[in-house]
């Protein structure tokens, strides 16, 4: 068996989120206070936690939160590469190695946000990839790379572009049915999608995730100490992180097949190969969406359904707890739970497997973690409550 | 690092003289894009900067309509795309005239004009592509 499969548990969480620009804390304050209560959920000592791992170009430097955090000796700290959502996964695929390895024993997997702070997210992301090639093309931000691979996966590979659509629909559905997303007790008409401003063709607004302030907690310990510890484990049964051949950052010359998909065919072959496991075996899904298109290549590179069947799988009603068979972002994803770089994805992937989603997928055993889609690197996790 | 001093400055000092220069393996002639140092396929470090025309056809684009910040100098709104340069297959990120509003097609047939594209106070070469 993989040396990742079943040996770390995530054993506390914690989740605040904001509006964008109304933090009642600077970014590290909101950290601070992330980062006690997932120690508090599990009933752990913050003192004791060791390790801190991130992605995306967090900017909070573990060693900077020592005094705050009262921690009595740093061991661990560490971050995934990469400006965009892509490491999300692979952040706790990295905690896991200092556990298992024994260079840490309690490791926090974390992300921040807060706009007064670190300024606008989506800027800092493209901050990292902008050259003069893209410049010159008026290619700026996120959006306008993932609509020019959208269109090719419309256009060239006849993906049906309605299946975003439903998608969408499913997180805003989840959304408005859970307490702590944006989009609370807001109904959703799917026609407010076609109906929203362009923003970058085929993008109306409503393809594209918007930016909350916030920070994310997450404490990893081994299996074993999670079982000690308040809260009912949610092993991590595997990980997977990077890109291959033909693929990456590559001025839009990726490999002409790989072009319209989210990154994750090596990722998916390596997860599923890793823990045995098959898409079926999958319960729900907590799927990084940036953009609707890339979360509908995000599911068709983790084989729930392939270029020609992407219309039958993808649909509203399949989507959606408690009767979906692929029950996709129960929080309400990106788009409807809040945008803190996708660190609500997991944190309902750890709550769906808790069994304390505001949409309860009943029995659900098994969560897949899909990370940030389209990035250069990019990650994917599965949780389990049981280790199968 | 600046334009001539980066490793696809050829590139850009082949545009400020109206040329489209691209680097290519002299060890295997495999095109290599972004440029380069090496030849990560054969291993070659002899890489020549090859003329190629400004003609191509359109592999992937986009219009944009939001105002992003240091687009300032473009005319909302507009087209950038992915356009894969004949004889050689190299995509180059460039935009394209929006005359008619009429949607690029993938895989039609495009020619290009050197022009520039203002920055934050600094102008940029670009390659702008037309239809035919």
């Amino acid at each position: 068996m993989h040396p990742l499969y079943g040996t770390t548990a995530v054993a506390g969480i914690d989740l605040r989120q904001y509006r964008r620009g109304a933090s009642p804390l600077p970014e590290q304050g909101v950290l601070v206070e992330a980062i006690l209560a997932a120690c508090a959920d599990a009933c752990f000592d913050p003192a004791e936690v060791d390790g801190f791992v991130s992605y995306g170009d967090d900017k909070n430097e573990p060693v900077r939160l020592m005094s705050a955090l009262g921690t009595r000796e740093l061991r661990w700290s560490t971050t995934i590469w990469g400006g965009g959502g892509g490491g999300i996964a692979g952040a706790f695929g990295l905690a896991a190695a200092a556990i298992i390895s024994g260079q840490a024993s309690a490791v926090i997997v974390f992300r921040a946000l807060v706009e007064g702070s670190s300024g606008r997210l989506s800027a800092a992301v493209m901050a990292h990839h902008l050259n003069d090639h893209m410049l010159a093309a008026g290619v700026v931000a996120p959006a306008q790379v993932c609509a020019m691979r959208a269109n090719r996966l419309y256009q060239h590979h006849k993906v049906p572009e309605g299946v975003a659509a439903e998608l969408v629909r499913a997180s805003y559905y989840h959304g408005a049915r859970n307490p702590d997303a944006i989009a609370y007790g807001k109904p959703f008409d799917p026609d407010q999608i076609a109906a929203s401003r362009w923003i970058a063709e085929p993008f109306h607004l409503f393809d594209c995730s918007r930016e909350n302030d916030g920070a994310g907690a997450f404490l990893l310990v081994s299996a074993e100490r999670a079982r000690d510890l308040a809260q009912p484990p949610v092993y991590l049964l595997g990980c997977a992180n990077g890109a291959e051949k033909g693929w990456g950052d590559l001025l839009e010359n990726d490999d002409a097949a790989l072009y319209p998909t989210a990154g994750f065919r090596p990722i998916a072959r390596r997860l599923f190969a890793e823990t045995g496991l098959t898409p079926a075996d999958i319960d729900v899904v907590q799927l990084y969406e940036n953009f609707s298109a890339q979360g509908v290549a995000s599911l068709i590179d983790h084989g729930f359904c392939n270029y020609e069947n992407v219309a039958e799988v993808i649909r509203f009603d399949n989507l959606i707890a408690p009767s979906g068979r692929l029950p996709v972002n129960t929080g309400g994803g990106n788009f409807a739970q809040g945008f803190i770089h996708g660190i609500g994805t997991a944190y309902e992937a750890v709550k769906q497997l808790r069994g304390q989603s505001a949409n309860p997928v009943p029995g659900a055993r098994l969560c897949l973690l899909a990370g940030g889609p389209g990035a250069p690197t990019v990650s994917s996790a599965i949780f389990g409550n049981i280790v199968p | 690092m600046s334009m001539s001093e980066g490793i696809d400055a050829p590139y850009w000092s082949g545009l400020a003289t109206g040329r489209l220069l691209l680097p290519r393996c002299v060890g295997c002639s495999r095109w290599l894009w972004p440029a380069v140092s090496r030849c990560g396929q054969c291993g070659s470090g002899d890489i020549a900067w090859t003329e190629r025309a400004m003609m191509g056809t359109v592999f992937s684009w986009t219009r944009t309509w939001h105002r992003f910040a240091l687009t300032e100098g473009l005319e909302l709104p507009f087209i950038s795309a992915v356009l894969t340069v004949d004889d050689c297959g190299i995509r180059l990120l460039g935009r394209m005239d929006d005359p008619e509003r009429i949607d690029p097609v993938i895989g039609e047939p495009v020619h290009g004009r050197v022009g520039m594209t203002e920055v934050a106070g600094r102008s940029i070469p670009t390659i702008i592509w037309s239809r035919g």
